[in-house]
């Protein structure tokens, strides 16, 4: 795996809570590679979402370096900033964050607006867009007239909106029920087969977790464990189980007829 | 989807909040229009005051120029009950187009407190000067057996009796907690005497004829119209009219002498005593001396004689011209002042509205920042620059103002004179004391009236406001930290 997209080195964020100063991040360093899809798992205040925001440019570390395409970003001033937030980054967030006064095509319009001059080009790729999330047929609903489920996707399509580089997804299931949670994992795994996104999503939730093809585990802002999962099989078109050949739309091995997504905790021991 | 219509969008997510904020907001634009409507208002009136009062002075001066060898005599009136109570004042703070003055009240003229009303009472003065600018009119009857009496004193020409009455309404006004009851006369009929020697080397008949015909030695049964009176009758030259049930015909109409209203028709004596039921009676004397030097002999002979009179001679006149003249000087001195008082209240309650205006849209929309502080948050997430966050805000607080803008100036342009003669303080003319009479005697109210001018400003103010208000919040939401918003809930 080639072509490291995003490159994290001796990262560390300290939060002041009150006065008692709190580290987030801890000398942390990594690497994602292109078209990744990236699962970040840790108990509460491990520091996945800081880790999540600091990537996606919505917070600064105290110091370290954050290297988007060879860049450094973590020293980047505002005013640049929001153009890569814009251009290169997607952001899926647990509550959906939809604007409630904007129909579904407007929602997935906004982050457009900066970039695609023409209204009527930004209504073309927004109703484009809410098809491929399922959605044709629903562009015109407010957010209180769609589910859950329907609403992340709406998310998920204005993630998409420009094209980015990366998704970064903060518990986007966190607030589904299980069937949702599944269509919500099931989409960004296509997206990220289809389009070939780099997608990097915090959960608490193993089973989406195991969907991805590499689960990072946080402690105490410091990456202590990783693993491998489900999707990269998929990705490889190899059954986890027994090595034999499938294709990346099978569930069950067609050899050891065991299910390919089986429930299994990537983090038991 | 743009940043205006989602402006629009999110000022109407809170219509309720919406609309008491374009309310209040409105009242103060219609209070910031309604304020220099006022002031301008005020200065008209007191601008058309002054040339009124500056015309009849004028005027005054010319006739008592032409009269110096003339007496007024007249029994005093009940004068020496001036004060308080139920006196009648002449001069009425104007209404429609009388300007100010209202013509020929009853018992004398007390038009500036302070002097004493007896020099320009009495229905000569009211008559002959100013047509009745000065109150003058329903004069104690007296005998006329005094033009007699007078006629032999040494040094007298001629004696002109006069019959003076005004026919009116009773108008009651409850001013400072007590009643006062001041007629309003229709017109006020002269009778004067229509004898040839005396009309043809005296001057008795009205001059300033405009169409028709003055009135001539045995003339009965025929009145000359002021142009008011014409008006008032719906009558003109030729036609017949009835006063006090009596049929006359117009033979003239007379210019206005003084002041624009004059409302004094003339008629032969005879008539004037019949129709009145004052026959054998007149209400004044017009003395007229062989030469300027026993003017004032004469005068002191007919006091003598006949202490009861008011007498009063052309020097007087002129005496009391000055002082008509100094009293004119205080009360332009006195309304420049209360102008620029006016000004000065003025400024000062535009300076408050405009920062009661700039506070309300400061923390309306500080409110509202904090309220979509997640929102905000958001959309920095997904790629929005400060500038277009701040953008949102300020365009938000700038429409806001601009729907209270025409609010504020559709209330502005119904309730200006309302609401500028609630805020601002009465231009006095005659007095900074505080007596009912100067009070009651202020100037003439001009309907306060919003231009387009004050329309535009408004609307100018409206923005700056919107935006000077916005200005620190959407600084707010600009600096807000995406991160830390989106914990927020």
């Amino acid at each position: 795996m080639s072509n490291v997209v995003l490159q994290i080195e001796n990262l560390n964020k300290t939060y002041m809570l009150g006065k008692r100063p709190v580290q987030a991040l801890s000398n942390l360093s990594m690497h994602v590679n292109q078209g990744e899809f990236i699962a970040i798992m840790g108990p509460s205040g491990s520091g996945k979402t800081t880790l999540l925001n600091v990537i996606g440019c919505i917070d600064k570390p105290t110091d370290g370096q954050v290297l988007l395409d060879g860049i450094d970003v973590a020293k980047m001033p505002e005013n640049q900033l929001y153009k890569i937030r814009r251009d290169k980054m997607g952001f899926v967030f647990q509550t959906f964050n939809l604007l409630p006064y904007l129909n579904a095509r407007e929602n997935v319009e906004l982050p457009m607006e900066g970039k695609i001059k023409s209204k009527s080009e930004r209504k073309k790729r927004a109703k484009e867009l809410l098809a491929m999330v399922g959605l044709s047929g629903r562009e015109e609903h407010r957010p209180q007239r769609l589910s859950a489920g329907e609403q992340q996707r709406v998310a998920i399509a204005r993630a998409l909106a420009n094209n980015p580089a990366f998704i970064l997804a903060d518990e986007p299931t966190g607030n589904l029920d299980s069937e949702n949670k599944q269509e919500i994992i099931k989409l960004l795994a296509k997206l990220n087969l289809t389009q070939g996104t780099t997608i990097i999503m915090v959960t608490h939730d193993s089973q989406a977790a195991n969907h991805t093809e590499r689960i990072l585990l946080l402690k105490d802002g410091k990456i202590i464990k990783e693993k491998e999962g489900l999707h990269l099989a998929k990705k490889n078109n190899k059954c986890p189980n027994c090595g034999a050949n499938i294709k990346s739309t099978d569930d069950i091995c067609p050899i050891c007829k065991k299910p390919i997504n089986a429930i299994e905790e990537p983090f038991s021991s | 989807m743009g940043i205006v219509s989602r402006a629009i969008r999110n000022i109407s997510r809170r219509k309720i909040r919406a609309l008491l904020v374009i309310i209040a907001l409105g009242f103060s634009m219609a209070i910031m229009i309604s304020i220099p409507a006022g002031v301008i208002a005020n200065q008209q009136a007191a601008t058309t005051l002054a040339t009124n009062l500056g015309n009849t002075i004028t005027e005054t001066g010319q006739t008592i120029n032409q009269t110096l060898l003339q007496i007024d005599c007249s029994l005093s009136s009940d004068f020496a009950g001036f004060g308080f109570g139920p006196q009648n004042f002449t001069f009425v703070p104007g209404q429609g187009d009388r300007n100010g003055f209202s013509s020929g009240g009853s018992s004398g003229g007390s038009w500036i407190a302070g002097l004493d009303p007896s020099q320009f009472g009495g229905g000569t003065v009211s008559g002959r000067f100013g047509g009745g600018a000065f109150g003058g009119g329903q004069a104690n009857p007296m005998n006329e057996s005094l033009y007699t009496d007078i006629s032999q004193i040494a040094g007298v020409a001629a004696v002109e009796p006069v019959l003076q009455a005004s026919e009116g309404s009773n108008v009651t006004t409850s001013f400072m907690g007590r009643t006062f009851t001041r007629m309003v006369p229709d017109y006020t009929i002269e009778g004067i005497p229509l004898i040839s020697g005396l009309i043809d080397n005296y001057p008795i008949v009205p001059t300033n004829i405009t169409s028709g015909r003055t009135l001539q030695a045995g003339d009965s049964g025929v009145v000359v119209l002021s142009e008011n009176n014409s008006a008032y009758f719906n009558a003109g030259v030729g036609d017949t009219i009835s006063i006090l049930d009596n049929t006359f015909k117009v033979v003239g109409i007379h210019g206005s002498s003084g002041v624009s209203d004059t409302i004094v028709l003339y008629m032969n004596l005879s008539d004037a005593q019949r129709i009145t039921n004052n026959e054998g009676y007149i209400t004044s004397l017009r003395v007229f001396a062989t030469s300027s030097d026993v003017v004032s002999q004469v005068a002191t002979d007919i006091q003598s004689l006949h202490p009861e009179l008011t007498v009063t001679t052309g020097q007087e006149r002129l005496n009391q011209l000055q002082s008509l003249q100094s009293a004119y000087d205080t009360a332009l001195a006195n309304a420049q002042a209360s102008i620029a008082q006016t000004e000065v209240t003025a400024f000062e309650e535009i300076i408050v509205v405009i920062t009661a205006t700039s506070l309300i849209v400061l923390f309306v929309m500080l409110y509202t920042v904090r309220e979509r502080t997640k929102e905000i948050g958001t959309l920095k997430a997904i790629g929005f620059s400060n500038a277009t966050v701040m953008g949102q805000f300020i365009l938000e607080g700038i429409l806001l103002s601009l729907i209270a803008g025409v609010v504020g100036i559709a209330i502005g342009v119904v309730a200006a004179p309302t609401i500028s003669g609630l805020i601002l303080p009465s231009v006095n003319l005659f007095s900074s004391s505080s007596t009912p009479f100067a009070r009651a005697l202020n100037m003439p109210t001009v309907a306060a009236s919003v231009n387009l001018e004050l329309i535009a400003l408004a609307f100018g103010a409206a923005l700056l406001l919107g935006a000077l208000g916005s200005l620190y919040p959407a600084w707010r939401a600009a600096k807000i930290r995406p991160a830390e918003a989106m914990k927020y809930e």
